[in-house]
């Protein structure tokens, strides 16, 4: 089975000249399928613009990005939105709910825009919804449910197209450690059913929760395979 | 995502932000309505007139005083038609069926002890003929009272109303200017020409009036207002014009400059045209500029949605939406407000047009041509207005989108 990331000596720079900044730095990387990761490192050493890159947000500079075999370090704006549709599912710390739908209308969102018809799309969303637990709160808007609730939403329809990656940035920094603990528990439930799941964070305990974490620094991959068992030890050695 | 779909997200976000959108349509709303009103008011005046001038009949021609210059100069227009003319132009145009010269003033009359101001119209039997006028009881003056300058009186159907009621006026003395007159006849009610009642008149013998009421202010001869001339038929009428002119000419000794015109009804509902066109269309400039200021108040808006609603831009993004998905889903938010506002305005429009007719002479009538000029200028600024901000909103890079405060 092919990896589902596959990074190949991947550049990302910013200006050009005196103020060129490499943000990533000859990035090779590989995450195989089923794979439940953390990327991690310190504010400024590239994390957020790999998940950039992973995410098909941003196109690397130079390099190769295959993302489930498919070369997309060139593709266009358009043909990226595409692959974002189909196969990366987002969850984001600020959760990004549209305030005037509800739980249901979010989740089905992604599908309007794959071109799924609507029938199918309030099933699948119902599904998604109640695989995370949310199966009584279908049609609350966003303000009628906790931050914890509204991650949920954002994780359903972040799954809702059945991506081959789950991609998740700070997920947790705007929920309290109940709520965190919620929702790493469907990151992890959903990892076991096959999704992968690529967590970017910068609190230990989400990282511990995941099977390997990879450490950037300075725009480059420092630890490709950390457990959470080294960042027990490097935590120790730290403090 | 189809245009069903992007439609009815944008129903949704319209109506989240029901106050927002209400205020953004009112701009067009406003914008279409006074554009379809004042059409149709300019249109109904157009209207009105034309069909004023088009009630007597193609066939009338009217001679005034001065040259068409002159006439654009000065409103104080030297006396050149004389009675003279009028009948000159009787005897020696063969294409002239009937001319009947007019001189009128406004003057006091009392009956009794009872008085009032109206027009006296001094004219000839051939008045009749020409304007189409009626006598609804008794007769009109002959052309021996003409001759004989007699003090006879036909009066308006208003004039008679007020002065003698229900009661028979006939034979009864009135005092225009105070002398004498003898009521002969009561006039078929004609209603107002250009606003002016022709009912709130007195018909009396032309060389009764300029003998008795006006005296002779003209030094060539008997003054007359203006003289209106029925052709022999519609076919003869620009050859009547033509011969009219020349006559004129020469009994004018003309040499340089004419000192009157010969209009037709169609020069006249010409000139009414035009000035009713440029009405209509000062009318409706104005209110195009506010069908403009409606369209930035849109853009305004939409600016200022793009702004606020950047997380979502970005968000949807992420999640697959294209650039193009961005900008079609703003342009029909756009489009549906202008178009809403644009029907709704039609709507508000044509029930000022309504009003208008209703209160007022003005034949307003909403046009079909109004209605569809507004209702797709409102849709093209819709879409003119709300393209920049789209565009915008399309082209916002997702990262920087979803990381904004």
């Amino acid at each position: 089975m092919q990896p589902v990331i596959r990074l190949e000596h991947v550049y990302k720079t910013y200006g050009v000249g005196d103020t060129e900044v490499r943000a990533l730095n000859d990035v090779s990387l590989t995450v195989e399928t089923g794979e439940y990761c953390a990327i991690m490192g310190p504010s400024g050493s590239g994390k957020s613009t790999a998940m950039n890159v992973i995410g098909c947000l941003d196109r690397p500079t130079s390099g190769r990005y295959y993302l489930d075999g498919v070369d997309v370090a060139r593709l266009s704006d358009s043909e990226l939105a595409h692959i974002r549709n189909r196969k990366i599912g987002f969850v984001f710390q600020q959760f990004h709910l549209l305030p005037q739908l509800t739980a249901l209308e979010n989740v089905m969102l992604p599908m309007t825009y794959a071109g799924v018809p609507s029938n199918e799309r309030k099933e699948r969303a119902v599904v998604a919804l109640t695989r995370v637990g949310l199966a009584n709160r279908l049609h609350n808007r966003p303000n009628q449910l906790s931050g914890g609730q509204q991650q949920r939403v954002a994780i359903a329809r972040a799954i809702v197209n059945n991506p081959v990656l789950l991609l998740a940035d700070e997920p947790t920094g705007a929920l309290d450690s109940h709520t965190t603990h919620e929702v790493l528990n469907i990151f992890s439930e959903l990892n076991a059913s096959g999704i992968t799941v690529v967590v970017v964070t910068h609190e230990a305990d989400v990282a511990r929760q995941t099977r390997r974490i990879i450490w950037f620094r300075d725009g480059e991959v420092l630890h490709d395979h950390l457990t959470p068992e080294d960042l027990t030890q490097m935590s120790m050695v730290l403090s | 995502m189809n245009i069903v779909e992007s439609v009815k997200m944008a129903v949704k976000t319209l109506t989240a932000n029901k106050l927002r959108s209400t205020l953004t349509m009112l701009g067009i709303i406003i914008g279409n309505a006074s554009v379809i009103t004042m059409v149709g008011v300019g249109q109904g005046a157009q209207r009105y007139a034309s069909e004023q001038f088009e009630s007597l009949g193609p066939n009338v021609l009217f001679i005034i005083p001065g040259s068409e210059e002159a006439q654009n100069r000065t409103l104080d227009l030297p006396r050149t038609l004389t009675l003279e003319d009028a009948k000159a132009i009787a005897s020696q145009v063969p294409t002239v069926n009937a001319v009947a010269p007019q001189l009128q003033t406004q003057q006091p009359i009392t009956y009794r002890n009872r008085r009032s101001s109206s027009l006296v119209l001094g004219t000839t039997p051939d008045f009749l003929t020409v304007r189409d006028f009626a006598v609804e009881r008794g007769r009109f003056f002959s052309e021996l009272d003409v001759q004989r300058r007699t003090q006879v009186v036909a009066l308006g159907a208003d004039v008679a109303r007020k002065f003698f009621g229900e009661s028979d006026p006939i034979g009864q003395q009135i005092r225009i200017r105070n002398l004498s007159f003898q009521v002969i006849g009561v006039m078929e009610s004609k209603g107002a020409f250009l606003g002016n009642n022709q009912d709130d008149a007195v018909y009396i013998p032309i060389t009764t009036m300029s003998s008795r009421i006006t005296g002779n202010t003209s030094p060539y001869g008997t003054e007359v207002t203006f003289i209106s001339v029925n052709a022999r038929n519609e076919a003869s009428v620009n050859a009547a014009q033509f011969q009219i002119t020349n006559l004129l000419r020469l009994r004018h000794k003309v040499t340089t400059e004419d000192d009157f015109t010969v209009r037709t009804q169609k020069d006249a509902l010409e000139i009414v045209g035009n000035v009713t066109n440029a009405l209509t269309l000062m009318l409706a400039a104005i209110a195009g500029i506010s069908l403009f200021v409606g369209g930035i108040g849109i853009m305004n808006i939409m600016l200022v949605s793009v702004r606020e609603r950047t997380h979502e831009i970005g968000l949807r993004k992420a999640i697959g939406a294209s650039q193009q998905d961005i900008l079609v889903q703003f342009m029909i938010e756009a489009i549906i407000l202008s178009a809403i506002g644009g029907v709704i305005g039609t709507g508000i429009g044509t029930a000022g047009v309504a009003l208008v007719a209703a209160t007022t002479p003005l034949k307003a009538g909403v046009s079909t041509t109004a209605i569809l000029v507004a209702v797709g200028v409102s849709g093209g600024i819709g879409l003119f207005f709300g393209v920049f901000p789209a565009r915008q909103a399309a082209k916002l890079d997702p990262i920087v989108a979803l990381r904004s405060a």
